[in-house]
């Protein structure tokens, strides 16, 4: 489980796979002013990412993965 | 008419006009990289939009002529005098069936026109090169270029763009395509797009379909673009980008959206109907002053001071809303050429055809009315100027004729000159066959000077046809051009040489024509005021109309106006009524009401200048043509009651 909500912050951790989409988008779901910290992960599947895409809430911390830093989190922007 | 064929219409007549002037340029200069570029791009647009529609044989046409430009692009078949004719055969038949479309579908023989213009064309595509695909650009590259023209500017070598639209159900086969875009060698940038234009609201999110398309660009060659995306070769599209040729620079860096806005004519229309009458509605200030002045002559002053501001912001909006009804002449110009070429060629002659005009603008209607009457002319000269080739060898003259047609500006108006080297007019022939035809008498045909006689060929009724050609000879004569002219408040006018050739001088006003008027019924007639006279138009009861000298007054918010009969005014006899209905024009600076018999309704109309026995009636600003064929007379109210 790479998707863990601890009050207001959602964490992704490790490698977030496309069933961590479902849970991601739960949290959002559940209110949508939580932030999302990116700094944990490792790997980001597109499900996951398109979620954060379509709903752009506020994010924190930049991933360790180079690509993603590199190439997605502008896109969060 | 459905709006996609609409848009086609506008949109395909300005690429083959695009087309058109790039041929123009390569037929003197085959080689011109950039203009075989441009014309490239023209026709591979234009391949685009015309499959569209029920136009199969264009379609043909098109795509034979990208692969010939194609070729010459990559250096693998330049282009000479012949495959260029064999590209203008081409465009000329798609110009002709997007005329037919037009008209409802493209035309039977159609198979047979595009198997003489494909015949015409340099030999048939080689096999594409395999390392090259979507040679032409797709329609994803332009914004993505626009989205990365920083990367495109800063790069110095070709990059390859690369758009990969997965399938939407992929995740449930494990597919991750954000791993995959990972794994692109010398990625440069990368943008996650909504494949439906836009995301998923929080509620609509389904995390399990991929809804995402990935574009993006790499310096990698293309081969190993493809290697990184070989698991997806279907979902994948790939474009290599020179950014030495590359036209992704933005033009401003300030406003890299598109400037160009297309609107209904008729939406300009209506601004410039409402501007009118706010010029009218500004005209009651004028009246509230007056009154203003009986209580407070400061206050009066300030009306004033109001009043001529706002007249002035008007008049300056008045100049924008012409200025957008300007548009450039050359659309229209550039669909004459190909008309010559089929003209000359359905009556055996040879015809060099030759434009020269500066990227004239001019009023809509103007450019939208000019049309006719030039194609007419041209035909009229090719059909009766120009000799057929065997005559012209035996006349000492070069086989090919030549007809070139001139437009330039000057000052207010443009002047359309139309000029051929052909056997020009004689004017005793001339004179001879409006007599035996009947138009004019034999007595007044040999009192008229040469210049006159050759203006007889606009009289109604008048064609020195011998015999009736496949292009002239309708029924419709020169008389249906100086008309049409005449309708766009133009003059027409010719001088030729037997021999020689003839010329055709037309002079017509470039800015916007119509006028808004008001109609008014007066001693039995209807009678045109322009609105901008009129400072009000009110009702009153007869009653109230004084016997003052040989005319009569009325008091207008406390003014003594004299009331004048326009009936009278014109020669007729004034019809007494129980009600009064004045119009209040301004003669010499004061108010004076003219009583008519009634208001009709308010149109736009076309004031042509008065002609002939009008010239000489006082008061008469012009003729107006109504739609049902009608003509009006325009009043000039200030002169009428000065």
């Amino acid at each position: 489980m790479s998707v863990r909500v601890e009050g207001e912050v959602i964490l992704l951790v490790g490698r977030c796979q496309a069933e961590d989409a479902e849970a991601l988008l739960v949290a959002l779901q559940e209110s949508a002013a939580r932030i999302v910290d990116l700094a944990e992960v490792q790997r980001m599947h597109l499900a996951v990412a398109q979620v954060l895409l379509a709903v752009r809430p506020t994010v924190q911390g930049s991933p360790t993965n180079a690509f993603l830093a590199r190439y997605f989190v502008n896109l969060l922007q | 008419m459905d709006e996609l064929l609409e848009q086609f219409l506008i949109e395909g007549r300005d690429l083959v006009a695009q087309a058109a002037s790039d041929f123009d340029v390569l037929a003197r200069d085959p080689g011109d990289a950039g203009t075989i570029d441009s014309a490239f791009r023209a026709i591979h647009t234009l391949k685009g939009s015309v499959c569209i529609f029920p136009m199969g044989p264009a379609e043909r046409v098109l795509h034979a002529a990208e692969d010939a430009l194609e070729r010459a692009r990559k250096g693998k078949g330049a282009l000479d005098a012949g495959a260029v004719a064999g590209l203008v055969a081409c465009l000329d038949a798609v110009d002709r069936w997007i005329d037919e479309i037009e008209r409802g579908a493209i035309g039977a023989d159609a198979e047979q026109i595009a198997a003489k213009a494909l015949a015409r064309l340099p030999g048939t595509a080689a096999a594409p090169d395999a390392a090259e695909t979507d040679t032409a650009p797709p329609d994803w590259l332009g914004p993505l270029a626009e989205r990365e023209w920083q990367a495109i500017e800063a790069a110095d070598r070709p990059l390859t763009a690369f758009r990969y639209a997965p399938d939407p159900a992929c995740f449930f086969r494990g597919e991750d395509p954000l791993a995959i875009a990972a794994e692109v060698p010398e990625l440069l940038t990368l943008a996650i797009l909504p494949a439906e234009g836009a995301w998923p609201s929080l509620e609509a999110i389904e995390p399990f379909a991929c809804v995402s398309v990935l574009e993006g660009l790499s310096a990698a060659p293309i081969d190993a673009m493809r290697a990184a995306f070989r698991m997806v070769p279907d979902r994948i599209a790939l474009h290599r980008i020179d950014p030495a040729t590359a036209d992704t620079a933005p033009a401003e860096a300030a406003g890299r959206t598109n400037a160009m806005l297309r609107v209904d004519a008729a939406r300009v229309d209506a601004l410039a109907d409402g501007l009118g009458e706010l010029v009218v509605a500004v005209n009651g200030f004028a009246a509230l002053a007056e009154r203003a002045e009986a209580i407070d002559r400061t206050l009066a002053a300030g009306i004033r001071t109001v009043q001529a501001d706002i007249e002035r912001v008007a008049g300056e909006l008045h100049r924008s809303v012409s200025a957008v009804r300007l548009v450039p002449l050359a659309p229209t110009l550039r669909r004459l050429p190909r008309v010559a070429r089929e003209i000359a060629a359905a009556l055996g002659k040879q015809v060099d055809f030759i434009i020269s005009s500066e990227g004239l603008e001019v009023d809509k209607q103007i450019a939208d009315g000019l049309f006719e009457p030039l194609l007419h002319l041209i035909r009229n000269a090719i059909d009766h100027g120009i000799e057929t080739p065997d005559a012209r060898a035996a006349a000492g003259k070069p086989v090919e004729g030549r007809v070139t047609l001139a437009v330039a500006r000057e000052g207010d108006a443009i002047r359309i000159t139309l000029d051929d080297d052909g056997a020009g007019i004689d004017p005793a022939r001339i004179r001879t066959a409006a007599v035996s035809r009947g138009v004019i008498g034999e007595e007044a045909a040999a009192k008229l000077s040469d210049p006159a006689a050759l203006r007889l060929i606009f009289a109604p009724g008048f064609s020195t046809a011998p015999e009736v050609t496949a292009v002239s000879g309708r029924g419709v004569g020169m008389d249906a051009v100086q008309a049409a002219v005449e309708r766009l408040r133009g003059t027409i006018d010719l001088a030729g040489e037997p021999g020689r050739g003839t010329r055709f001088a037309l002079r017509l006003p470039a800015n916007a024509l119509t006028t808004r008027l008001l109609v008014v019924e007066a001693g039995g007639d209807r009678y045109g005021v322009a609105l901008d006279q009129i400072v009000e138009t009110f009702r009153v009861d007869a009653a109230a109309l004084m016997p003052v000298g040989s005319g009569a007054a009325c008091v207008l918010r406390g003014h003594t106006v004299p009331v004048l009969s326009l009936a009278a005014l014109l020669g007729g006899s004034d019809t007494p009524s129980a009600t009064a209905k004045l119009l209040v024009t301004r003669a010499a600076g004061e108010r004076v009401a003219l009583k008519v018999d009634g208001f009709a309704e308010r149109i736009d109309a076309l004031v042509r200048p008065p002609g002939g026995i009008l010239s000489s009636v006082p008061g008469v600003t012009g003729s107006a043509l109504l739609g049902d064929g009608g003509v009006l007379l325009v009043l000039d109210l200030p002169a009428l009651a000065a």
